[in-house]
């Protein structure tokens, strides 16, 4: 039996496509095993978001190729697509796939080890046919529902790399789902470039959510990461339902108008701070998380300054910062003023540091609440990891939990290991569902 | 295949002023909707541009107002382009559309500076029974490209330097001496600094930001 390894870098759409592929050859009498280990086949799913993405992207494909000679390395995801042509030239990589072809990665593979002639360019563009990520990394399934971006924000390579907007049809995508839920798993992730803008021939993002509401079965879902432009007054109303988890990943960007109009985002910081107390307003427990890009080209003190109160105002409880990086045919690579890494570094740690507050304080907010512990992971020491719907981390010893069981836990205070997380006491754990593996 | 697909041929080269010109193409039946934008470049180059459509949904050709940039690469090259030479083309794309709802019963204000005047143009176009007034800011009333395509009472031509136009001043001066009705439907489009003032004065006049749509140009 062929071993098969992994890596992938960026987010949560990579790491769904990862989790596709690995089934795939899983299905196909492959053998996973961790990156770390000997293979006969290293993928390697890249980013180029940053430049930071590109350096460890490059990284990883130097280490699959240290590990085993003669191993099979296919380099796919957005640098595949992004830096084609070097890739193509490197004498450690023998398959570069675009995103477009990225399902192909099996038939490839296969066709290279019955000794036919194996080119990726054979293979049709098709980026939703994947296969129900049953193998998947992680405890939560995540869903592809869209791919692809029309926003063209001046800062963003995604729109060049992932191309233009496509929506997975809603019969599939529930279609999946029901796999998953059947295969087990009780949180369903959604993901996908932009999927606030999900769209199937007049199936609206809403609509969407609305029918995976409606599927049979004890899951959650979790909307996660989106882009705050669109929503009408029912997407407020969603998250009263008890499938939907209280939690979003709204990208934030800057708190300044000047910069979001800079950046060409389509919503303003106002309507941000709006959708954000009226969420508040009706959930008061929702947890909001977000992303910054520190240093945008002429970023000054006063525009970082509407983006450190808004973060602080609005209590985002993780802040994902990046440093803006220029990425080669943007429109903000002809902007002029780019900041100094020194001014982006300060930057950037100031917004880790409101981040690391704000996750304390909401934390704090969280004692002596209840939340749904969805258990991911049980240590040698006997304590249980996971997180709550309010994508919450939370641990807590107690006997008789299993892995991928909800269990009912009060929240009791906080501690702080490598990350924080709260501790918590059970109420009760659900009869059905968990393993032990 | 794919790389032939977005190839189209240049009808005409229109020039409205020394440095701004109308580019018309071949549509090819490509669908668009009133406001969205081209990336356009010449046939071949790696090198493109946004540029908003300035001919109408009905035009089975499409035009593009390009205003030639000092320091520009791309605008410089299509100048050059005569007819019959190629294009590339993507998309149509973007989000600067009017909701159909409300397109024949909606009371609409187009602020423009420059060549921002472009989807507006698309918009006067493609909507005859559109109810809008068109503030179009320019330095010089030279620069009002094409403004007999719009209805005069429509049309106000507000001009920073020099006569001829219908108001002196910025576009931003004028919406302050006249204030717009809360229920009114927004659309800015052009420069930075504009929009980004337009905003502040727009929300004190009361109009809710959902009402306010911009398209920046850089």
């Amino acid at each position: 039996m062929k071993k098969i390894a992994f890596k992938t870098l960026g987010c949560r759409l990579n790491q769904y496509e990862t989790d596709a592929l690995a089934s795939r050859f899983h299905s196909g009498s492959y053998e996973i095993v961790d990156f770390s280990q000997p293979a006969d086949i290293y993928v390697v799913n890249t980013c180029t978001v940053t430049n930071q993405s590109d350096q460890k992207s490059r990284q990883t494909i130097n280490q699959a190729r240290r590990q085993n000679q003669q191993a099979v390395v296919v380099v796919t995801g957005c640098m595949a697509n992004n830096y084609k042509e070097s890739l193509l030239e490197s004498k450690a990589i023998n398959f570069v796939v675009d995103n477009e072809r990225k399902t192909s990665i099996f038939g490839l593979v296969e066709k290279h080890f019955r000794g036919e002639v194996a080119d990726p360019e054979g293979f049709d563009h098709d980026v939703f046919s994947y296969e129900a990520a049953y193998k998947t990394f992680h405890t939560r399934s995540m869903i592809k529902i869209q791919d692809g971006c029309d926003n063209f924000c001046t800062f963003c390579i995604i729109p060049k790399v992932r191309g233009r907007a496509a929506s997975r049809p809603a019969a599939e995508i529930y279609r999946n789902i029901a796999e998953v839920v059947e295969h087990g798993f009780k949180e369903v992730v959604l993901t996908g470039v932009n999927i606030g803008r999900y769209d199937d021939n007049g199936t609206n993002f809403e609509q969407l959510i609305e029918g995976i509401l409606n599927l049979p079965g004890d899951f959650r879902l979790r909307i996660s990461s989106i882009e705050p432009d669109g929503f009408t007054e029912r997407f407020f109303e969603l998250f009263s339902h008890p499938k939907l988890t209280p939690h979003l990943h709204l990208c934030l960007q800057s708190g300044a108008e000047s910069i979001l109009l800079r950046m060409r985002r389509m919503y303003t910081a106002r309507q941000f701070r709006q959708m954000a107390l009226k969420l508040r307003e009706l959930y008061p427990d929702f947890n909001l998380t977000t992303d910054i890009i520190v240093g945008f080209p002429g970023e000054t003190e006063a525009e970082f300054e509407a983006t450190t109160n808004l973060a602080k105002e609005l209590n985002f409880s993780h802040i994902h910062t990046f440093k803006y990086s220029v990425r080669s045919g943007t429109r903000a690579e002809r902007m002029p003023d780019q900041l100094s890494e020194k001014v982006k570094n300060h930057r950037s740690e100031v917004i880790r540091k409101i981040s690391e507050a704000n996750k304390a304080a909401y934390y704090s907010a969280m004692i002596g609440k209840t939340q749904r512990l969805l258990i991911e992971r049980i240590g040698n020491d006997g304590v249980a990891r996971g997180y709550g719907e309010s994508y919450i981390p939370i641990r807590i010893k107690a006997k008789n939990l299993k892995r991928n069981q909800f269990a009912e836990v009060i929240l009791t205070g906080l501690h702080q290991g490598k990350e924080l997380e709260m501790t918590a006491e059970l109420v009760i754990t659900d009869r059905s569902g968990g393993s032990n593996n | 295949m794919k790389q032939f697909d977005n190839i189209h041929e240049l009808i005409s080269v229109r020039l409205l002023t020394p440095t701004a010109y109308v580019l018309r193409m071949t549509r090819r039946g490509l669908p668009f909707k009133a406001g969205q934008h081209l990336l356009l470049g010449k046939a071949g180059s790696i090198h493109n541009r946004e540029y908003s459509v300035y001919s109408g949904e009905q035009d089975d050709f499409f035009e593009v107002l390009i205003k030639e940039v000092d320091e520009g690469l791309v605008s410089k090259q299509l100048k050059k382009l005569k007819p019959g030479e190629k294009v590339q083309i993507e998309g149509p794309l973007g989000f600067f559309t009017i909701d159909p709802e409300i397109v024949n019963t909606g009371k609409f204000l187009f602020v423009a500076t420059g060549s921002g005047i472009a989807p507006f143009h698309c918009f006067s176009r493609s909507y005859s029974q559109l109810n809008y007034t068109l503030l179009h800011g320019v330095r010089y009333a030279e620069e009002a490209y094409e403004r007999n395509d719009y209805p005069k009472k429509r049309h106000i031509l507000c001009t920073s330097s020099g006569d001829g136009g219908d108001f002196s001043g910025r576009v931003t001066d004028y919406l302050r001496a006249n204030p717009v009705s809360p229920d009114t439907h927004c659309y800015l489009c052009g420069n930075f600094n504009m929009i980004h003032e337009v905003f502040e004065i727009l929300e004190l006049q009361g109009v809710p930001a959902e009402q306010v749509h911009a398209e920046v140009y850089f």
